[in-house]
């Protein structure tokens, strides 16, 4: 009778077979029916690689012959600084993720109503988590540390040293946003909204302090030509601390890179014991509050809530007029999901504030005649940040729109809509909402700084090729490679199509903003510096280029986007 | 088998379950009746330990779910509505899984198994992945899985949807072979002729509260008429809705 409770060491052999073959089936699934699917991935990572490693070796070679010592304190700091902001976001993806693994899957029903144990339970979800978040974050890691090995000369030990580095580096980022998790959902207020919008004003208040202080030490240190840089590396005091994960990173490779191999064992040894302790309190929280709070969780039911057809509905239907009737109500429909969800929504209000609170900023060094801040500079750098934004949200809020509908296609699949209109239906939506969220911030933001009217009809123009490019790549690659088997966007958004899409686009809007602005804004640069009556007409060249980029971007991913849609069986 | 003592089940103000008190001894098929919404599912998550009640107690074998959740668990085989299976694993595979996780020995594990790919008719398709499996057949490979550990206690939420007729007639067989063989069954259903044929006594719920418990018999005592299940169900529960709802189980917001 199954009457006695399995050993502990019974039940972690049995997960581990589980993982064993659910991952040994998917690789003959992915073999057998998918040989062509399979070695696309493989390719595009290797693309992906390459890429980064290409702009990693050129920017670390560009250090080395401005005889900037790449083995000193200065890449040091950048490095400091690129594990913390890597950290952070880890901390954030993998407790999205772990959310949606431990509390909302069935999966997690099912394991839940049987005698596995709350721990192991989570140590299996854990794993699988940190593993999709942080692949990305390995993956693109290497190259660049491969390509910083090449350029600064480092000893051959090295090499096999930083994948050590980096997968011990994942453990504590992922620990600490599963106990945030765990704890958050156990002991979380019963108003859980109010809780969530007074935890991000927070946040928010705190990220703007720190934020407003970088930049008044970075005013400072441009006021001085950069002679007290002391008050601006000063900020980061918390990512150089002796006590920060990034820090005992940076200096193992540090270490590694310079030839002092017993250099490195003290931090290695930091990374992996406290990414190991970290777990092993995170499954030992998970014993005591998984049970708890999934309980809670589903315990936690709000009074009914009556949702009402709004006039932003009827907006929307009225931005969309030159769609057929039956398109334009999928857009509709798209537009109430999206309006309906604050998560979706409240992110992108986050960017569009904190990119004019940067806009303002600038503005005043601007006013206050800082030579070195000019006009030009910061308004690239605006554009910059708004085809950035663009890219990000339209990863995060379109490619999974297909993938989303999943299982629940063949009502789509029945309607007498084609596939095609279904994604233009999409793409339509993805180009309305980001032209006009896009077009509104350079706008602004431009005459906040005062840029003359050439300058803005220039950024209008490139900021619309980034808009409707990334909209036809989203949509596109989100029908080229869908994921119908995941219910939850933030997977979607970080698996690898998600990640080769957002790969793609960042080469797209470098490359259109390179072509089509660049030129310009480097030309009233060099004016400003030299004097001169004019720029020449040739900084124009690159508009048809980056126009011709951007009609490819929309063409050709909609179109395979459609062709694979079209053969797709629901 | 099951001993639930006073329980409460609250979704924030709203009381889900309230005050339910039930016994269903050993080998006892027991049916378990309510209109959509009416608390059915909120009790099966409390019996399985998936949900831990507000107030009172919930025992399966003499263990607390809340104190000794493992222990409880260790007994039952829930079959959900929606069952789950995963997705890159086989039948087979999934099964042997279920074995191990219950701490089944190798040998005895092989030979249930081969019981309950007879029994449900899988060979055909126990060696595909689930993946491919139609509702039918997961539904089959589902109820396989939850014997093949040879359990005290079934909870089964809505067995027989997907299940074509002649699967419906050879579950009913089973599910009275299990009672009579010592397993209590848990059935949750809206099939009132299966409950009627199968079940030896009946539970109908109604906004959280047990309304009418007891054996056919009993039933159509309460409701003072002769009739089938259906007829009972009805006047029981509209009996029931003309009571005034207490203000513990009134939605928030619709009161006028």
């Amino acid at each position: 009778m199954g009457t006695e409770h399995p050993p502990v060491a019974d039940q972690a052999r049995v997960f581990r077979r589980l993982r064993a073959r659910l991952f040994r089936n998917a690789l003959r699934v992915a073999l057998e029916a998918g040989r062509v699917r399979l070695f696309s991935m493989l390719l595009t990572s290797l693309i992906v690689a390459g890429f980064t490693f290409g702009v990693g070796y050129y920017l670390f070679d560009q250090l080395a012959e401005k005889k900037i010592p790449v083995k000193g304190s200065i890449v040091a700091s950048l490095f400091d600084l690129l594990f913390f902001t890597l950290g952070g976001m880890l901390v954030f993806s993998t407790g999205i993720i772990l959310y949606a693994s431990l509390f909302t899957a069935p999966e997690a029903r099912y394991l839940l109503s049987t005698p596995a144990r709350a721990d192991r339970i989570f140590a299996t979800k854990f794993q699988g988590a940190v593993a999709f978040s942080s692949w990305a974050f390995v993956v693109l890691g290497v190259p660049v540390f491969l390509a910083y090995g090449l350029t600064a000369g480092v000893p051959w030990y090295f090499y096999p040293l930083l994948p050590v580095f980096l997968l011990g580096f994942v453990l504590l980022p992922g620990s600490v946003s599963a106990m945030l998790c765990l704890l958050l959902v156990r002991y979380m207020p019963r108003n859980r909204r109010q809780f969530l919008v007074l935890l991000s004003l927070g946040l928010l208040v705190l990220a703007g302090v720190w934020l407003v202080r970088v930049g008044m030490a970075a005013r400072n240190s441009l006021m001085n030509n950069g002679r007290e840089l002391d008050d601006l590396i000063g900020q980061f005091d918390l990512v150089r601390s002796g006590l920060a994960p990034s820090h005992w990173m940076t200096r193992g490779v540090m270490a590694a890179a310079r030839g002092d191999a017993a250099g490195t064992v003290l931090p290695l040894a930091l990374v992996w014991t406290n990414g190991l302790v970290g777990y092993v309190l995170a499954a030992w929280v998970a014993g005591r509050v998984y049970r708890p709070a999934y309980d809670r969780l589903a315990g936690g039911g709000r009074g009914k809530k009556v949702f009402r057809p709004s006039v932003l509905d009827r907006v929307m239907g009225a931005l969309v007029f030159y769609l057929d009737r039956p398109t334009r109500v999928l857009v509709v429909k798209d537009f109430r999901t999206f309006r309906r969800d604050p998560t979706q929504w409240a992110l992108l209000i986050l960017f569009g504030v904190l990119m004019m609170i940067g806009a303002t900023n600038f503005r005043q060094y601007y006013k206050a005649d800082l030579a070195v801040m000019d006009k030009y500079a910061i308004s690239l750098m605006n554009l910059g940040g708004t085809a950035v934004l663009l890219c990000a949200g339209l990863s995060r809020f379109i490619y999974p729109l297909i993938s989303l509908e999943g299982r629940k296609f063949w009502i789509l699949g029945l309607t007498p809509v084609s596939r095609d209109q279904i994604l233009r239906g999409k793409f339509a939506f993805a180009a309305t909402g980001s032209l006009l969220i896009a077009e509104f911030l350079i706008l602004a933001s431009d005459l906040l700084i005062g840029l003359p009217p050439e300058g803005l009809a220039l950024h209008a123009l490139a900021v619309a090729v980034v808009a409707l490019g990334l909209s036809g790549l989203n949509v596109g690659l989100g029908a080229y490679l869908p994921n119908f088997k995941e219910t939850d966007p933030s997977k979607i958004v970080v698996g690898f199509g998600g990640t080769v899409n957002m790969v793609v686009g960042l080469m797209f809007l470098v490359s259109v903003v390179g072509l089509m602005v660049v030129p310009f804004h480097a030309a009233q640069l060099a004016r400003a510096a030299h004097g001169g009556a004019g720029v020449s007409p040739w900084v124009f060249a690159g508009i048809p280029v980056g126009l011709a980029l951007g009609a490819a971007a929309v063409v050709l991913p909609l179109r395979a986007g459609a062709r694979a849609l079209n053969i797709m069986e629901f | 088998m099951i001993d639930i003592v006073d329980v409460t089940k609250r979704y924030g103000p709203k009381a889900a379950v309230q005050d339910l008190s039930l016994h269903v001894p050993t080998g006892e098929l027991f049916a378990f009746l309510g209109p959509n919404g009416a608390g059915k599912t909120t009790t099966i998550k409390m019996l399985c330990g998936l949900l831990f009640p507000s107030a009172g107690t919930v025992q399966v074998g003499g263990f607390d779910l809340t104190a000794e959740g493992d222990k409880a668990r260790a007994l039952i085989s829930y079959v959900p509505d929606q069952p789950f299976l995963y997705e890159k694993l086989t039948g087979r595979e999934f099964l042997q899984f279920t074995a191990d996780l219950y701490g089944m020995p190798p040998a005895r594990s092989r030979e249930k198994i081969a019981e309950v790919v007879d029994l449900f008719h899988l060979d055909d398709f126990v060696d595909d992945l689930t993946e491919r499996y139609s509702h039918g057949m997961r539904q089959r490979t589902v109820f396989a899985a939850a014997l093949v550990h040879e359990p005290r206690l079934l909870i089964a939420d809505e067995p027989t949807v997907g299940l074509d007729p002649k699967s419906v007639r050879e579950l009913k067989t089973l599910l009275r072979r299990l009672a009579a063989d010592g397993v209590t069954v848990f059935l949750s259903t809206h099939t009132l002729d299966i409950a009627q044929e199968l079940a030896d006594r009946i539970g109908i719920i109604d906004h959280g509260r047990l309304i009418g418990c007891g054996t056919l018999a009993d039933l159509r005592k309460q409701a003072a008429m002769d009739g089938s299940l259906e007829d009972l169900f009805l006047k029981i529960t509209e009996e029931a809705a003309a009571e005034p709802p207490s203000p513990e189980t009134a939605v928030p917001g619709l009161a006028r």
